[in-house]
């Protein structure tokens, strides 16, 4: 691999974002975590962002489809997944009109590793041949 | 009375010498049929040359010559003549009844004297004597000298019929006055002794007749299977037929019991007579004999008449023994068999109270109408409807209309049963109130309408109630959805730590010393069990948000497409047949799930692979209600009898550590709360059916 990806990940929960971010830089993964949208953003601007990994409901009224949309706004090929514990079917629906794949809560890791590399692969590729 | 010898002596002059011996001779003589051949021959005795007797046949009036001394064949065929031929002295003579001197043919110039012979005597006989009256034939002929005419020589006492005939013979050429009436004197003796002889053979006749009558009326008492008795006045018996003899008549081989069973019968028997006759009113009398020769007791109604002499005088009894034991027996099976039908009679006399106290109670108009479809009988709950024959308001017409229209409609129609809606006005409400009528026929024997009864369901309470049921149910549902939510908030909370957890847990993998492995795997293992229950108690809360119609099919389809891939992957077929549905009530992603956890559990059953087989369809319950089926089955290794008992349960499962034991819990839970019912069926090593139904939108 020439160039780590990086991948930018959102949860609320200061403790799973932490575990989130140690596996996937035990995979080789460049990540940045972001504990809330703002931090999120924050994150997107400054920075390019290969993949969004995010949780579902945010802090306040904010939740996983703004981070995402915020980061398509810049790049709107960037893949990205959504983690949660629970959705509601508008919620489902919306992910699945945005080609977004939704991961329950709890998550089996190496689904989740899998789901990752794929989405990257397949932007990589499409990439390559588009540009 | 005196003896006719004496009598015949008085009347008539001594015969002196010749005639003394002829009287003798005569007097010898038993058989009337001596007394001509005799007569003529002391006839010619006396010196007259030949003599005859003619005889007349009542029965042809023919007069013919029957005996005769000396006489040609041409004389006698001159006496041959008939009744009727007055000019004929014979007849003349026979009519007049006065002897004769006939003088013959000119060229000869012999007189015959002519006696006429008939049955005569100065005294009656037994018979009429015993009569007392005096119109004995002979005494007649005596008494009065009248012409003689057939009809009347018969007795009147016995019916006897008397004899006619006429001595004719020829005088001797110097006969005189003295000759002639000697002549006279033998031929009136010989008919006085002929009369007596004709009497006693009469008698004879008589006897011989009664004896003949005798034997019939024998063989009449002997052929009678009864016992029949005659008893003299002292109920001594006379006689008895065999039958009779079997109770009355010492055996011949005389053993103790038997005679004493006959000495017993005989004791009650003239007992029985005694009482009947001193009674005099009664004719019959019961009593029990012993059958001599069987031992059996045998129950007989003794009939007794008096039997009495011509005279009047009673002469003993006749009786006839019937045996009735039968008859009683008859009598008491009768008599039983009436108290039988009495105890039937009251058994549906109570029957009827019963069904009229059923009637009453059932809580619905009931209408029972005749052939006609006119009203015969009406519960109170219907008399209240359509009014009785008294006072009936108009909208009890209105009603009564209604419902006739129906009734008779049913009544002419084919069809044994029927039921339709009928709308009627309860009068006390002034309400419109839906009816459902259902009505029935009841058929006489000769399979043709009798009656027809019409139930009118009072269909709003049965709404009502449906519409009560349905309410319940859907509490039922949202409380479950309530404890869902709870569970899943629950779940939600312990899901972010949890998750922290896991992913804690993967990061130390290859960091642990060796020494603390095992504990690292239940550490792992555990939590990932707590993870699963976690998933679950989020999918009950995932599901449990829309509750309205839905189409079962297009669930199994989604639920099935989810699967698709995972089924494929462990080798498992899945036929499908979906037939067309009415649409369910309840929540379609409870039903998901449902499905969902059934065809989870059929892959892991299936580790070799298999078939899975989905099919809906819907179908009609005994009270036609429509309902959905599903049906779920595997090939898969199937649940043993044991865990059939538990296996909805929460907590139980066989799937070890992978298992939450909470899948066909929540399954059968959801059912249960959409109205439904789960039912499962499962062969050890043969495969699981799980069959669902739901009730559908009508």
């Amino acid at each position: 691999m020439k160039h780590k990806h990086h991948i930018l990940v959102v949860d609320d929960e200061p403790n799973v974002l932490v575990t989130y971010r140690l596996i996937l830089q035990q995979r080789g993964y460049r990540v940045s975590a972001a504990v809330s949208s703002e931090e999120a953003r924050q994150a997107i601007t400054n920075d390019g962002i290969d993949l969004v990994l995010c949780d579902l409901s945010l802090e306040k009224q904010e939740n996983g489809f703004d981070v995402i949309e915020f980061a398509r706004q810049k790049d709107s090929q960037v893949p990205a997944v959504l983690l949660t514990g629970y959705a509601t079917p508008e919620a489902n629906d919306r992910a699945h009109e945005l080609g977004i794949p939704v991961l329950f809560k709890p998550i089996d890791i190496n689904e989740l590793l899998e789901t990752i590399s794929a989405l990257l692969r397949e932007n990589y590729e499409q990439h390559e041949a588009t540009g | 009375m005196a003896s006719p010898q004496m009598r015949v002596q008085s009347e008539t002059p001594t015969p002196a010498g010749k005639g003394r011996r002829s009287a003798l001779r005569l007097l010898s003589i038993e058989r009337t049929d001596e007394i001509y051949p005799v007569l003529l021959e002391e006839i010619v005795a006396l010196g007259h040359p030949r003599a005859l007797i003619a005889k007349v046949n009542f029965e042809t009036s023919e007069i013919a010559p029957s005996a005769s001394l000396n006489c040609s064949k041409a004389l006698l065929q001159r006496f041959e003549t008939t009744l009727f031929s007055m000019e004929n002295p014979l007849a003349r003579i026979l009519h007049t009844l006065e002897p004769e001197l006939v003088p013959g043919r000119a060229k000869r110039g012999v007189d015959y004297y002519h006696h006429p012979l008939i049955y005569r005597n100065s005294t009656a006989c037994w018979e009429a004597e015993r009569a007392r009256s005096g119109k004995c034939v002979a005494v007649e002929n005596y008494h009065c000298h009248l012409k003689l005419q057939l009809q009347q020589q018969v007795c009147s006492i016995c019916d006897m019929r008397a004899y006619a005939a006429m001595a004719v013979v020829e005088v001797k050429r110097e006969a005189t006055e003295t000759d002639i009436a000697e002549l006279r004197a033998l031929i009136e003796l010989a008919n006085r002794y002929l009369s007596r002889l004709f009497k006693v053979e009469h008698y004879q006749h008589r006897m011989l007749d009664m004896e003949i009558t005798i034997t019939q009326m024998q063989t009449v008492m002997e052929s009678m299977t009864d016992p029949v008795i005659l008893t003299d006045p002292q109920h001594r018996v006379i006689t008895q037929n065999k039958a009779a003899e079997r109770y009355f008549r010492l055996p011949e081989d005389v053993s103790e019991g038997r005679v004493r069973a006959v000495e017993l019968n005989n004791l009650l028997f003239s007992a029985a007579l005694s009482s009947m006759a001193v009674s005099g009113t009664d004719s019959s009398r019961d009593m029990t004999l012993v059958d001599a020769i069987e031992g059996d007791e045998v129950l007989f109604e003794a009939v007794s008449a008096p039997s009495f002499a011509p005279d009047g005088r009673r002469t003993g009894m006749v009786t006839v023994l019937r045996d009735v034991t039968d008859l009683r027996r008859a009598d008491e099976e009768l008599r039983a068999n009436y108290e039988k039908l009495r105890q039937a009679e009251e058994v549906v006399r109570q029957d009827r109270d019963r069904l009229n106290l059923v009637i009453e109670n059932v809580g619905d108009p009931i209408v029972v109408c005749d052939r006609d479809a006119k009203v015969a009988l009406l519960d109170p709950l219907a008399l209240e409807l359509l009014g009785s024959e008294s006072g009936r308001s108009t909208l009890n017409m209105r009603n009564q209309s209604k419902l006739d229209a129906y009734i008779t409609k049913f009544t002419y129609s084919f069809s044994d049963r029927e039921s339709a809606p009928i709308q009627l006005t309860h009068p006390a409400t002034l309400q419109e109130v839906e009816y459902d009528a259902r009505s029935g026929k009841i058929y006489d024997e000769r399979g043709l309408v009798a009656y027809t009864v019409t139930v009118l369901r009072d269909l709003t309470s049965v709404r009502r109630l449906e519409q009560l049921k349905m309410e319940r149910r859907m509490l039922e549902m949202e409380k479950f959805a309530a404890a869902g939510r709870l569970a899943g908030t629950i779940a939600h909370e312990v899901n972010n730590p949890m998750e922290a957890i896991k992913n804690c847990i993967f990061l130390l993998t290859d960091q642990i010393k060796p020494e603390a492995g095992p504990v690292y795997e239940i550490l792992k293992a555990e939590t990932e069990r707590v993870a699963r229950i976690v998933r679950q108690m989020l999918g009950l809360y995932r599901n449990t948000e829309q509750v309205g119609n839905f189409d079962v099919n297009s669930v199994v389809e989604d639920t099935l497409m989810l699967f698709a891939r995972q089924l494929d992957r462990s080798g498992i077929r899945v036929d499908r047949e979906l037939n067309e549905l009415p649409p369910a009530l309840g929540s379609a992603d409870q039903i998901r799930q449902v499905l969902s956890n059934l065809v989870v559990n059929a892959k892991d059953s299936m580790n070799q692979g298999g078939v899975l087989r989905v099919r809906t369809r819907k179908a009609r319950k005994h009270d036609f209600t429509e309902v959905i089926r599903i049906l779920v089955a595997d090939s898969g290794c199937g649940i043993s009898s044991g865990m059939l008992r538990t296996m909805f349960e929460p907590f139980v499962t066989t799937k070890g550590e992978r298992g939450t034991g909470l899948g066909l819990w929540i399954v059968k839970g959801i059912i249960e709360n959409h109205g439904g019912k789960l039912k499962v069926r499962s062969q050890p090593d043969r495969g699981t059916v799980f069959s669902i139904e739901l009730p559908s939108v009508a």
